[in-house]
């Protein structure tokens, strides 16, 4: 064949490239969420003479094309696979796996950040705690990268440093040390967050440590549907599905659960949620700032205040034996001066329960 | 708007393709005039008409020019023309460092403008002059039709961050040029192999010399491995845009000269800047060194010549004395190898092309640097300045992690591929594999880079800013 044949061949080649996705972006009809990244996707911007005149439209477009590219998500995974296997980086998008479990680097230790959630713990400590005769307690979840990071290479905080530092900044918590009783396998394998069945030894811990009896039996139950935690959207990359288990029994199922943001009574697990964007919402009702548990066949009158992030919504149903009443509070929602309308603290448990990734960037604690 | 997007490539490339080639011969000129301010306009609205006014003071001072060719007006049309041209330059772009520089002498505090940078400015004001001068020169003929000298000053390919190309060089492209599958096949192929340079090589390490940036964790090392990632990421962004700016300018038709030539393996700062942004060398050449007497001077002069050019090369790159101590650091480099270093050099490849790589990388150190107190402290941490450890945790992840992008860097860096692409067409079974592989290699980069525009976000380049 001749060079020309070549040239002639190579042009109609990539004409027909353009073509065919430049036809396909401008036709395809825009989707209005992304299920794999869990969030709205960019729409069309509104056009007129303004928008054009501040540069709006032309970014806005900018973040419509991206979002709405025809096999946005084949692509974000042709990316993620090039980047790992050719050009043999550690992550994707900060996120790493090993033994199919994915871990978001968090890296470095924001000292200031762990210093703050400290002052805001105090802050609430001496607005309510301070001589109300409470029991307080402080707990820190390590994320995946304190099993994974350090012995595969990867860069991770410094997690001694990050709970000496918090231990300095809240020294009227006694704190209890979960890590031991956590490993790997306690997680998703897609997820940040922990698995229900397999913590029922750490909330036995945490309950003996403040306590109380939280042992109790329980049944086993799966969601039929696949759950694709927050990473497998991340990363891009396939990862398969997992199942989320939870643990029932007729104590929990007569809990009376309540929610204050929305002010209704929900259910300790919401099988609408289960089946929504966000399975793990269905865990207390996923992120709500402040919420009830009244066990209705308590053999005691404690109550207990969870001061807490996204992992509290599936460890408190474990602590629900040994209390009457739990209060799960998260002040990433709702600013602690607001308890008082809500709270008569007096004699209660009170925990502070945080994931160290939380800790690491506590901006968002009010 | 960047050739490394989405709405640029998925959006704006193909309808003006679809145009440009539909219309007849005679439009075309327009059509490219018009498409490239669309172009301009989207990253930068309200300078359109800046843009618009350059075009219209070069249109008509060219033409009074030659109109006035033999009388001393000319010179008066040139200076009037030169002077507006790099009043707008100097307003833009320099306004504040003038102002600062000032406030810090006097010790008054008159107010920034903060004026934002018209993208390309640098670019296309050099091309103005080019051609404004050439005319008074009588190098070439004024242009007569407005819509061929903006579709010149304005064409989207080389609009923003060059090359620079000299009007004298595509005159009788701008008249008449020739379409072709050749052409638009190897323009094509130009362009997305530019387009892999920046979007898998320079952004990658881009996002290394952030993170380094970033870090609190620097090491001896750590800063040696940002010189390196830097000088490859600044090699590899701008070489990459030339090369799809050529790229682009072919299937449109055009010849653009070549703006670099493997710098990296040059053997003293000399040669570097033989092979690197050749567009800009030989426009201070032609238009400021040989003008001001060259090498054709008292020994005395010349350097001042040189440290002219150089002055002028790093302020044209930024109005901030980093970018002007790299211009000047080159021309100590350039007399230091004129009087006595290039004997020295020319005795060891080697040797001299450590000197080389070494001198460059330092060079690209002060150039990155926010400000001369950043350059000193990592051009100190470089040679173990400081209380930072020869290595550190963040040095060797960052090393393993972007292993592969710098030896893909170093390699693509040197003509070694070249050379077995050359020596492989030698070999006619060998070259039928590659014929056939060719254009599925394209498609497999063009996908690939889709895909990295798809979920990344790291995408500046970096020339927009001169």
């Amino acid at each position: 064949m001749t060079n020309k044949t070549k040239h002639i061949v190579i042009t109609f080649v990539m004409v027909a490239f353009f073509l065919v996705l430049s036809v396909f972006a401008w036709v395809k009809p825009a989707d209005e969420f992304s299920t794999s990244e869990r969030r709205k996707l960019s729409q069309f911007p509104e056009l007129s003479f303004k928008t054009i005149v501040s540069g709006d439209f032309m970014s806005n477009f900018e973040n419509y094309t991206l979002d709405q590219f025809p096999l946005r998500d084949k692509f974000r995974t042709l990316k993620a696979l090039v980047a790992l296997n050719v050009f043999n980086q550690s992550a994707n998008n900060d996120i790493y796996v090993v033994d199919g479990f994915a871990s978001k680097i968090e890296y470095p230790l924001n000292e200031e950040s762990v210093e703050r959630a400290g002052e805001r713990f105090r802050y609430v400590y001496e607005k309510y705690l301070k001589d109300k005769n409470t029991n307080n307690y402080l707990s820190i979840i390590p994320d995946k990268n304190y099993f994974l990071a350090e012995e595969n290479g990867y860069l991770s905080v410094d997690y001694e440093k990050m709970l000496s530092l918090l231990k300095e900044n809240s020294e009227f918590l006694t704190y209890i040390d979960i890590t031991k009783d956590l490993e790997l396998s306690d997680f998703y394998k897609t997820d940040t967050h922990w698995r229900e069945e397999k913590i029922v030894d750490v909330a036995e811990k945490i309950g003996n440590e403040m306590g109380a009896d939280v042992k109790a039996e329980y049944q086993e139950k799966t969601l039929e549907n696949d759950f694709y935690g927050v990473y497998y959207g991340q990363s891009a990359l396939p990862l398969p599905a997992e199942k989320i288990k939870y643990l029932t029994n007729d104590v929990l199922e007569s809990c009376k659960v309540f929610d204050y943001q929305n002010n209704k009574e929900i259910s300790v697990y919401d099988m609408e949620k289960a089946e929504g964007k966000d399975p793990y919402e269905m865990f207390l009702g996923g992120p709500l700032s402040l919420v009830t548990i009244e066990n209705q066949n308590a053999k005691t009158d404690k109550a207990l205040i969870i001061f807490r992030d996204s992992f509290g919504s599936s460890i408190a149903p474990l602590l629900v034996e040994g209390y009457k009443k739990i209060t799960l509070v998260d002040i990433r929602y709702m600013h602690p001066n607001l308890l008082e309308n809500y709270i008569e603290f007096n004699s209660q448990d009170v925990l502070f329960l945080y994931s160290t990734s939380v800790l690491n960037n506590s901006e968002t604690i009010k | 708007m960047l050739f490394s997007s989405i709405p640029f490539l998925y959006y704006f490339l193909p309808s003006v393709l679809i145009l440009y080639f539909i219309v007849p011969k005679k439009l075309k000129n327009t059509v490219l005039m018009l498409s490239s301010l669309v172009f301009y306009g989207w990253g930068e609205p309200k300078y359109v008409v800046l843009m618009i006014a350059s075009i219209v003071i070069g249109y008509f001072s060219g033409i009074l020019i030659e109109a006035f060719s033999q009388k001393k007006l000319s010179k008066i049309f040139l200076g009037v023309s030169v002077a507006i041209n790099l009043g707008f330059l100097a307003y833009f772009k320099y306004a504040d460092f003038f102002i600062e520089n000032f406030n810090a002498v006097t010790g008054l505090s008159i107010s920034l403008l903060r004026i934002a940078l018209p993208i390309g400015i640098s670019f296309y004001t050099f091309q103005i002059l080019s051609y404004t001068i050439d005319v008074y020169r009588k190098d070439v003929p004024a242009q007569k039709n407005i819509i061929n000298l903006a579709a010149y000053i304005t064409m989207f390919p080389q609009l923003i961050a060059g090359p620079i190309v000299r009007y004298s060089d595509i005159a009788k492209q701008l008249e008449g040029r020739t379409h072709s599958f050749e052409n638009f096949s190897k323009g094509m192929r130009r362009f997305v192999l530019g387009l892999g340079k920046k979007i898998l090589i320079a952004n990658s390490l881009g996002e290394l010399c952030d993170v380094f940036k970033a870090s609190d964790d620097k090491s001896v090392l750590f800063y040696w491995l940002y010189a390196v990632a830097f000088g490859l990421h600044v090699y590899f962004d701008f070489s990459g845009y030339s090369d799809m700016a050529i790229g682009l300018g072919r299937i449109f038709g055009f010849h653009f000269s070549e703006n670099f030539n493997y710098p990296y393996i040059s053997k003293s700062a000399t040669e570097f800047w033989r092979r690197w942004h050749m567009s800009l060398g030989t426009w201070f050449r032609d238009y400021v060194y040989i003008p001001l007497g060259g090498n054709r001077v008292s020994k005395l002069r010349w350097f001042f010549n040189i440290f002219v050019v150089w002055f002028l090369t790093g302020f044209w790159h930024g109005a901030a004395w980093n970018f002007i101590i790299w211009g000047l650091f080159f021309a100590v480099l350039l007399i230091a190898e004129k009087v006595f270093l290039l004997k020295y050099l020319n005795k060891s490849k080697v040797l001299s092309r450590i000197y080389t790589l070494v001198a460059v990388g330092i060079s690209f150190v002060i150039f990155n640097a926010t400000d001369m107190k950043e350059a000193a402290s990592y051009i100190g941490g470089m040679f173990g300045a400081g209380d930072a450890p020869l290595a550190s945790t963040e040095f060797f992840y960052y090393l393993k992690s972007f292993a592969v992008t710098l030896v893909i860097g170093i390699i693509g860096a040197t003509p070694i591929v070249k050379k077995v692409v050359e020596k492989v067409f030698e070999n006619t079974k060998a070259s039928k594999f590659i014929w056939i592989s060719e254009p599925v290699g394209l498609i497999v980069l063009l996908a690939v880079m889709t895909a990295y525009l798809v979920d990344g976000s790291f995408n500046p380049f970096l020339y927009f800013r001169f």
